[in-house]
């Protein structure tokens, strides 16, 4: 029996840059013997039929999603830790696990993917390590504009404008020396607004959901060591665990972590990571590359690389994108899958119409402007008797001004 | 007589004195006295006006029959809000309207009757404004849920259940003809429209599950397992008591889980697929708990 969970890799000093994979990777490693199972960073969600990390593959099984991955455990080994749970119990760690992965990943979203400079300094270098060469383009744009998606909900996601750090400092509001009329411009007064970060704008809003998401999960904890019971730790609290180390990451603005440690109930759930780290966790911060029973992930094929790239690159075609995401992935599946053929065809005619208005256009620019091939017309010099019959001297003096000529002409005048 | 002639004898000069251009010519005259033929007797005002003006109206997606009994809407969030409304104690009617109407482009919305002396009755009520509305203009005191639990709760409601809610009516082909009924043949008679509105509410349906789960397609079969595991954490939460975290009255949580439990159930909805409503038949405190509030606050039987 060997299990294979494949998960998004290393990153951020921890063994995964996702809450879910983290989750995961910490509660096989807590549950199953070191010996017995395996970790492969893949990185591609593809590689599961659910497009989902993490994934478990077991006997030729998959299973994709942390609860998924605990239940098909639970089921397979006969003393799980959720065995003696109560009706009661089950009900709160489902209730908890929908609200982590909702409104957690809504914050973990904005703290590293949405803020800009998180997301230009932190998490896209992170992906750029993980990912192969050509992917590094296609991937995280994608994995972003999701994220973004999720904030929306929150209000938050008109932050995620591109902001170049560059830019910021070369602001041409403040540097304008001349007006137009010449007088020396005053450099502008960057006004409170102007000169707060994104992420300082939107920490008035971000304190309170963090403040609420705090609270809610000390809601449950309440005074006991671990979230549903005192004396050993079920599925939800390695969850909650996942969640909690990524919200903890620095970043260049770490505001979450600084609402974890100002208000009350995010101090006691420091103190947890602390309880987690002393005995259910047992991967040490410091050594992820060789605490854990990492295996190489089987290199992808060259053809399989650029295969994904086109993929990328076409996902990002304004229009076409849509339908070739729709019937790439299908869209539909299961035993519902009666719409596959429209879908098919929505996509193709799409990407027949998208690759016709290209080629129109290609055809359209090398065609010459309308009509016949272009003739030049060019003024032709009159032959005229002047200066220039006379070799090279005569040339130089013919091309003289005409204006200085004409002091000869009117002392012709002047004897009429 | 002799008046009578004289009369006869002057009308024509008095005529022909103003006569001119602008008089209308005898026999044509004539002809106009008949007119109108016949004088029909003034229409009824439509069937949606009401006479009570004074009362706050709440824009929902409805039908104009059910909007008149004050009927439940087919549309989850307006049904939470119609709901809890009621639960407030609230006096208001309902008027059938669509995301169009809405000055922040979602239903429902609710107006307040205007009166010149108070500015705030002139501006829309949007939903997220509602429960303040409710809770200040009630009869009745609603409850407030203190513990912090339920926003975990919530989002069970929010996500699993709405996701499988979302499948179900917009993108499940067998319950099109349902779809069609409730929300795109009202709007259009013209096949072209509507079939350009059906995409659109499939694309937005779509985008709007695979938002919530992360995954990059749509798998039904998970999405009805995770709405009955949803079902089955609401029941368990229940348990044996009336309503919902153990107060004594319904409260917005309640009303929440009624807007989905109801339309699941309802009858008067013809499902085809009836994989959602099994799943929530296995859990008959859930069942119970929303025959409580349609036979307490609308008087009708589950």
């Amino acid at each position: 029996m060997v299990l294979e969970l494949h998960v998004w890799g290393p990153a951020l000093e921890l063994p995964s840059i996702d809450p879910d994979c983290l989750a995961a990777l910490s509660y096989i490693d807590h549950t199953v013997a070191r010996e017995d199972w395996t970790l492969m960073p893949s990185n591609d969600p593809a590689i599961s039929p659910d497009n989902i990390l993490p994934a478990l593959r077991h006997n030729g099984t998959w299973t994709s999603g942390y609860l998924n991955i605990v239940s098909y455990l639970t089921r397979y080994t006969a003393n799980s830790i959720d065995n003696d749970a109560t009706q009661s119990q089950r009900a709160d760690t489902l209730a908890y696990a929908s609200y982590l992965t909702s409104r957690g990943a809504a914050l973990i979203a904005f703290s590293l993917y949405v803020s800009p400079s998180a997301w230009a300094n932190l998490t896209r270098p992170a992906y750029s390590t993980l990912l192969p060469f050509p992917l590094t383009w296609t991937v995280p744009p994608g994995l972003r504009a999701a994220a973004i998606a999720k904030t929306e909900h929150l209000g938050l996601h008109q932050l995620a404008a591109d902001v170049n750090p560059e830019d910021g400092k070369s602001d041409p509001k403040t540097t304008g020396p001349v007006t137009s009329t010449g007088f020396l411009r005053l450099p502008k007064r960057p006004g409170v607004t102007e000169i707060m970060q994104p992420e300082q704008v939107a920490a008035i809003r971000l304190q309170s959901l963090a403040d609420d998401f705090f609270s809610v999960l000390e809601e449950l904890r309440g005074p006991k060591r671990y979230f549903l019971s005192n004396d050993k730790p079920s599925s939800l609290d390695f969850l909650v665990f996942g969640y909690l180390k990524l919200i903890q990451v620095k970043t260049p603005h770490p505001f979450l972590s600084k609402c974890m440690k100002k208000s009350a109930a995010g101090t006691r759930l420091l103190r947890f990571l602390e309880i987690m780290h002393e005995g259910p966790i047992r991967w040490q911060p410091g050594k992820v590359d060789t605490d854990l029973p990492w295996i190489a992930p089987t290199p992808r094929g060259l053809l399989e690389i650029t295969g994904k790239f086109g993929g990328g690159v076409v996902e990002s075609v304004p229009g076409v994108g849509e339908a070739w995401k729709k019937y790439w992935r299908g869209a539909m599946k299961g035993e519902d899958g009666a719409q596959d053929s429209t879908q098919l065809i929505y996509a193709a005619g799409s990407a027949l119409i998208g690759v016709a208005v290209l080629g129109a256009m290609v055809l359209f620019r090398s065609l010459p402007p309308f009509g016949e091939s272009i003739h030049r017309f060019d003024a032709h010099k009159p032959e005229r008797a002047g200066l220039h019959q006379f070799g090279d001297i005569g040339t130089i003096f013919d091309n003289l001004p005409d204006d200085l000529e004409t002091p000869a002409k009117p002392s012709k005048r002047t004897t009429l | 007589m002799s008046v009578d002639s004289k009369q006869s004898a002057a009308a024509p000069k008095a005529t022909a004195k103003a006569s001119d251009w602008f008089t209308i010519p005898a026999p044509l005259r004539r002809l106009f006295k008949h007119f109108p033929l016949l004088v029909y007797p003034a229409n009824e005002l439509p069937f949606r006006t009401l006479p009570n003006r004074e009362l706050p109206t709440l824009y929902v997606f409805s039908t104009d029959q059910d909007a008149l009994q004050g009927l439940p809407s087919f549309n989850p969030s307006c049904l939470k809000w119609q709901t809890f409304l009621k639960l407030a104690g609230a006096e208001f009617r309902i008027i059938p309207s669509t995301n169009h109407a809405s000055p922040n482009g979602a239903l429902p919305f609710l107006i307040r009757p205007s009166s010149a002396s108070d500015a705030d009755s002139q501006t829309p009520v949007p939903s997220n404004k509602l429960e303040k509305y409710a809770r200040g203009n009630g009869s009745t005191q609603v409850p407030e849920v203190s513990s912090l639990r339920l926003e975990a709760y919530q989002s069970l409601l929010d996500h699993r259940i709405r996701n499988a809610w979302l499948y179900s009516l917009y993108l499940n082909p067998k319950d099109t003809a349902l779809l069609f009924d409730l929300y795109i043949n009202p709007t259009s008679s013209t096949q072209v429209v509507r079939n350009t509105i059906w995409h659109q509410l499939q694309h937005a349906a779509e985008s709007e599950i695979l938002k919530s789960t992360g995954a990059p397609a749509v798998n039904p079969p998970a999405l009805y397992k995770g709405a009955e595991e949803a079902f089955e954490a609401l029941a368990t939460v229940l348990g044996g008591e009336a309503w919902f975290f153990g107060n004594l009255n319904p409260g917005l949580f309640d009303a929440t889980v009624f807007a989905y439990t109801h339309l699941v159930l309802d009858e008067k909805l013809s499902w085809q697929d009836s994989r959602l409503r099994d799943a929530l038949m296995n859990y008959p405190s859930l069942v119970e708990h929303r025959d409580r509030i349609l036979a307490r606050y609308w008087g009708l039987q589950g």
